[in-house]
């Protein structure tokens, strides 16, 4: 793997049982996503889409085929491996923002630091607060935030373990256009910052439109 | 990770969650386990080391030595060794003279100034006036006698008297003494003098027949050590309360069963409301834990957090627990303090012990395998939330709580048979209710699809939901039978012994009635003494031999020594009668004929059994120098605990009819008109009466004593069934929640919410209830068949109050539990759904 490339998918697979016998979710996929990168994978749904990013980011393993993530091979590491991978490489936003709903922004935004064992990460936290515009609502929850507040919590906290690769699952999804488009703004802005790697799942067009790529699925396959 | 750095983590973590309640309720459902555990077994446990104290009076000591022989020094020097306390005293029958002409049998207890170590004397000065307890024994050349031998013997208070060849004073009159009971026939009219002036009296000579006795007072650990060091066998009889009382003894076993199981019962409605907990408390983190991974926790890592955060509650709980549970216990005290007139001993380590053990093994067994489980779900959770999280292993959930109940129960009850029937009945009825519960639900959904919106909406929900209500409906289900259990046993419990001792049962026995006084004596009785009993012809006699071989050899043969029981060579009191007495039933053979020739037996069962005999054998008696050879024609089963007279061998009439006999008789003579023992011994100089109405009273106070412990363990296990109930509903709760707030959002009212709960907990109560009684029903045959040797009876009146109580229950504390979940307006639980 050259230093250039961040993920690389060999082969990618992925079969599951049903009660209607196996099924073919992800088929063959071979990708190679370079360091600063901003790539968006879309699709309809049921395509595999959010299957292949699980996959790409260590949070699944495919049926068959190799998956690369910086210098490792995710496919031949276990669970703990992975996960001390993900702590160290990889942030997350989601959809559903999914926020701990017992802790306040500011605990979220330390989460990962915590896990890490990092001094600093109380610090750091309330930094990428303030870069979120949310230096006023730290001891906030989040019931008492709005959604799209609540989106700039997880951004923050995605940006707390200093990724390489940043992987975003429909970050607009549960948003309203304008609110959507403040998103938008803030995750490319900090992109930059921390030029960190983009892999994001959609089916915004303007969000589709900012990336550098677009990576479109359909039944399981890239379209060429 | 460093193990420092992750329980600093898991500290933090801990801390967010109990702000937030989701560790509340597994806390409290754990301080409760140990708290209910903790204040049940203090209690049981200083109210059974005052039982035992109590009935250590029977003994006048915690355990004694009994012999025919003189108490070798050694014994003593090894108690005092062992830090026993002791007390020498020899019993022996005696006549007493006064002057040339009034003479009188009397049952000597000759006494060293330690006695009694257990219970207290009491005396008066006046024959048949209320006693005081003294602390005093008589002093040397004194004695204290029964108030009956004053008539008897035409004396007062400072007369003197001759015991052998010794004058003593009579100083008092003794009106009680702690070990009076024991067999009946030992018990003359009390003479109780110093041991030293035994000597002067030259009574002691080889061949008398004196009891000796070496009291010892302790620790049990210290008794059973001296037990095990003395060379006891064959000479020697160690007693304890069983041994010597049959009657109190199995009256204390019974109360200690029931009391633990009780307390058993009680450990297990725990141990399920924290499995129940600790399941909602672990499914609430499914995507806590999802969220943990996608940010770099390693399942170790989540392991090991669960685990110290477990052990941070567990401890916790456990701490709290004691305390909450000492608490409990006083306060129960205090309540019952009127209740219960004896001094409760201070309690030993064992309930403080058993109530951390309670809090840990509850914390492992119920509520680890589900916490365990949470480093299984998958991260992929976060972003594909039908991937869901797959069930904790059955396997290990229900084995660990199988093998944590079974640790606990077995420990906690010291008795694997009474563990083993809780336990199979717990799993019969767990078989049977899943069964009936699921036939029940879906019955209940072909009856809805006719009923109004509310109701629908219930029955609808309940088989929606089938496997959670399955398993609800089995805790209700098995918290409403262990209640219904624990119901039934006491009543039938209580009932048995209040037969037992019914409050006018004889409790004077009259011997040594000549046959010319039989008459007279029944008249003068008649018009006094209440619930007269038969006359009984009393023979004194013995086996000689069994089929043709001499007694020695035939008891040889088939009995070692130290088996309990009496010998067939020793010297007993034969009757004869014409009809079965009262009480006994017979198991073999048949009865004979009023009217019957032959000389036949009748043998008491055990007796019988353990001396090799059976009917159809035949034996020889000597009686009186004469020699009776007889068959055995029956065997028949004695109540011993009766208060009646009670004969190992009976003879049919023709046997025993031409033998010079004297006769017996018994009858029941309130506290108020004891003064007639004056009369009747005044008329009737030579019979001996046997007062046993102070053993009866004792026998009743320990019985209500008994009944009140029995009573509080039913509360404390009714609060433990309803955090059950809590417990479940609680768990419910999310799913309940989210229904509701989205049947509010499509219009439906309040009302409507509220009337589909009401009709969902009624049908579950009913439900619970119904498999309850099932289970309940067959659990107390079961117990009282195999465990409480009581008679099995069905209870008609359970099939309705059963379903009744349960949907009571369940509507009251399910309305209670579920009341937020009516008020709270939809838009707040939509919110906070993800």
């Amino acid at each position: 793997m050259t230093s250039q490339l961040v993920i690389r998918a060999e082969g990618v697979s992925k079969v599951v049982p049903t009660v209607e016998g196996e099924l073919t979710i992800l088929d063959g996929i071979d990708l190679e996503i370079n360091a600063g990168e901003a790539v968006a994978i879309v699709g309809a749904s049921g395509s595999g889409k959010t299957t292949l990013l699980g996959i790409l980011a260590g949070l699944d393993m495919p049926s068959h085929g190799r998956v690369f993530l910086v210098d490792q091979e995710l496919t031949s590491l276990d669970e703990e491996q992975r996960a001390r991978v993900r702590g160290e490489q990889v942030g997350f936003v989601f959809q559903t923002f999914q926020l701990l709903r017992s802790l306040t922004a500011l605990e979220n935004v330390m989460l990962p630091g915590e896990l890490r064992g990092d001094p600093e990460a109380n610090r750091d936290a309330l930094n990428l607060l303030e870069k979120v515009g949310l230096g006023e609502r730290t001891g906030h929850y989040p019931t008492q935030l709005s959604g799209g507040e609540q989106q700039r919590v997880a951004i923050a906290r995605a940006f707390a373990s200093r990724p390489h690769v940043l992987f975003a699952d429909e970050p607009t999804g549960n948003l309203d256009t304008s609110t959507g488009q403040r998103i938008i703004e803030l995750l490319f802005e900090l992109n930059d910052e921390f030029t960190t790697t983009l892999v994001l799942v959609t089916h915004d067009d303007r969000l589709a439109s900012r990336c550098q790529r677009v990576v479109e699925i359909e039944a399981g396959r890239i379209v060429p | 990770m460093s193990l420092n750095r992750n329980l600093k983590l898991v500290l933090r973590m801990a801390w967010r969650d109990w702000r937030s309640g989701e560790l509340g309720l597994l806390l409290i459902a754990l301080m409760v386990a140990v708290g209910t555990v903790t204040s049940v077994s203090l209690f049981v446990d200083r109210l059974h080391q005052a039982l035992i104290d109590e009935s250590a009076d029977f003994l006048a000591a915690d355990r004694r030595i009994g012999s025919s022989n003189p108490i070798p020094e050694e014994f003593r020097i090894k108690a005092q060794a062992r830090g026993l306390a002791i007390a020498d005293t020899m019993s022996f029958p005696s006549m007493v003279f006064v002057g040339d002409e009034m003479n009188q049998l009397v049952s000597v207890k000759a006494v060293d100034p330690g006695y009694p170590l257990r219970g207290v004397l009491q005396v008066a000065d006046e024959p048949f006036a209320q006693g005081v307890v003294t602390r005093d024994i008589p002093s040397r050349g004194e004695v204290w006698l029964d108030s009956r031998l004053f008539p008897a013997l035409g004396i007062e208070p400072g007369d003197e008297i001759e015991v052998g060849l010794a004058r003593l004073k009579v100083a008092r009159v003794l009106t009680q003494e702690p070990d009076r009971g024991g067999s009946m026939y030992d018990l003359g009219p009390r003479l109780l003098m110093h041991i030293d002036d035994v000597p002067a009296t030259e009574v002691v000579q080889p061949g008398s027949r004196i009891s000796y006795r070496l009291l010892l007072r302790g620790d049990d650990s210290q008794l059973t050590a001296l037990k095990n060091e003395l060379p006891l066998e064959p000479n020697y009889r160690w007693q304890g309360i069983r041994e010597s009382s049959p009657s109190i003894g199995s009256a204390l076993s019974r109360a200690e069963s029931f009391l633990l199981l009780g307390g058993l019962l009680g450990v297990l409605l725990a141990g399920v409301a924290v499995a129940l907990s600790a399941h909602r408390y672990a499914r609430r983190h499914y995507d806590h834990v999802g969220i943990l991974k996608t940010l770099g926790a390693t399942p170790s890592q989540i392991m090991w957090g669960y685990v110290i955060l477990l052990l941070v509650i567990g401890t916790s709980a456990v701490l709290l627990g004691l305390l909450v549970g000492s608490a409990l216990h006083v306060v129960i005290v205090e309540l019952v303090r009127s209740l219960i007139p004896v001094e409760l001993p201070m309690p030993s380590a064992r309930p403080f012990l058993l109530g951390a053990a309670t809090g840990f093994i509850c914390a492992l067994a119920f509520a680890l395998p589900p916490l365990l489980h949470l480093k299984n779900i998958s991260p992929m959770r976060v972003i594909r939330r039908d991937l869901g999280g797959a069930p904790p292993s059955q396997y290990l959930s229900y084995g660990a709580a199988i093998a944590g109940s079974l640790g606990l129960l077995i420990w906690y009850s010291g008795s694997l048979l009474l563990t083993a029937w809780t336990l199979l009945g717990t799993g019969l009825a767990l078989l049977i209710f899943g069964t009936l519960a699921t036939l029940l639900l879906r019955s209940g959904r072909v009856v809805g699809m006719q009923a109004g919106s509310g109701w629908r909406l219930a029955l609808a929900g309940l088989q929606r939901r089938h496997k959670e209500n399955v398993a609800q409906i089995l805790i209700f289900g098995l918290a409403i039978m262990l209640l219904l259990i624990l119901f039934l046993l006491r009543s039938s419990l209580l009932d048995e012994w209040q037969d037992q001792v019914p409050a006018d049962s004889a409790n004077h026995f009259v011997l040594n009635i000549v046959p010319e006084e039989v008459d007279p004596l029944s008249a003068m009785l008649d018009g006094v003494a209440k619930n007269q009993g038969g006359l009984f012809p009393m023979i004194r006699g013995r086996a000689v031999a069994a089929n043709g071989i001499d007694a020695e050899t035939w008891e040889q043969e088939r009995r070692s020594a130290d088996a309990p029981g009496p010998s067939l060579q020793s010297e007993r009191n034969l009757t004869w009668a014409t009809e079965i007495p009262e009480d006994n039933s017979l198991v073999k053979g048949e009865w004979w004929e009023p009217d019957e020739q032959r000389a036949l037996v009748s043998l008491e069962e055990d007796y019988a059994r353990s001396l090799g005999l059976d009917v159809g054998d035949s034996m020889e008696f000597d009686v009186g120098g004469q020699s009776i050879d007889v068959e055995v024609t029956s065997l028949r089963r004695l109540d011993w605990e009766s208060m009646r007279p009670n004969f190992f061998i009976i003879f049919s009439p023709h046997a025993l009819r031409d033998v010079p006999a004297t006769y017996m008789t018994s009858f029941y003579l309130p506290r108020e008109d004891k003064r007639f023992l004056n009369t009747l011994l005044g008329e009737f100089p030579t019979i001996t009466v046997i007062e046993v109405d102070a053993i009866i009273a004792q026998v009743q106070s320990i019985i209500s004593r008994v009944t009140q412990a029995i009573e509080l363990v039913l509360v404390l296990v009714v609060a433990s069934g309803c955090l059950v109930l809590v417990a479940s509903i609680q768990a419910s709760r999310d799913g309940r929640m989210s229904e509701h707030a989205l049947i509010r959002t499509l219009g439906g009212t309040r009302k409507l919410i509220a009337g589909s709960l009401f009709a969902e907990f009624a049908v579950l109560g009913l439900f619970a209830g119904l498999v309850a009684v099932v289970g309940a029903e067959i659990t107390v045959a079961v117990l009282q068949l195999n465990v409480f040797e009581l008679t099995m009876n069905l209870h008609p009146w359970l099939w309705v109050v059963g379903p009744l109580v349960g949907s009571l229950l369940i509507l009251v504390v399910g309305m209670f539990g579920a009341r937020s979940l009516i008020s709270t307006p939809p838009i707040i639980v939509l919110r906070g759904l993800d």
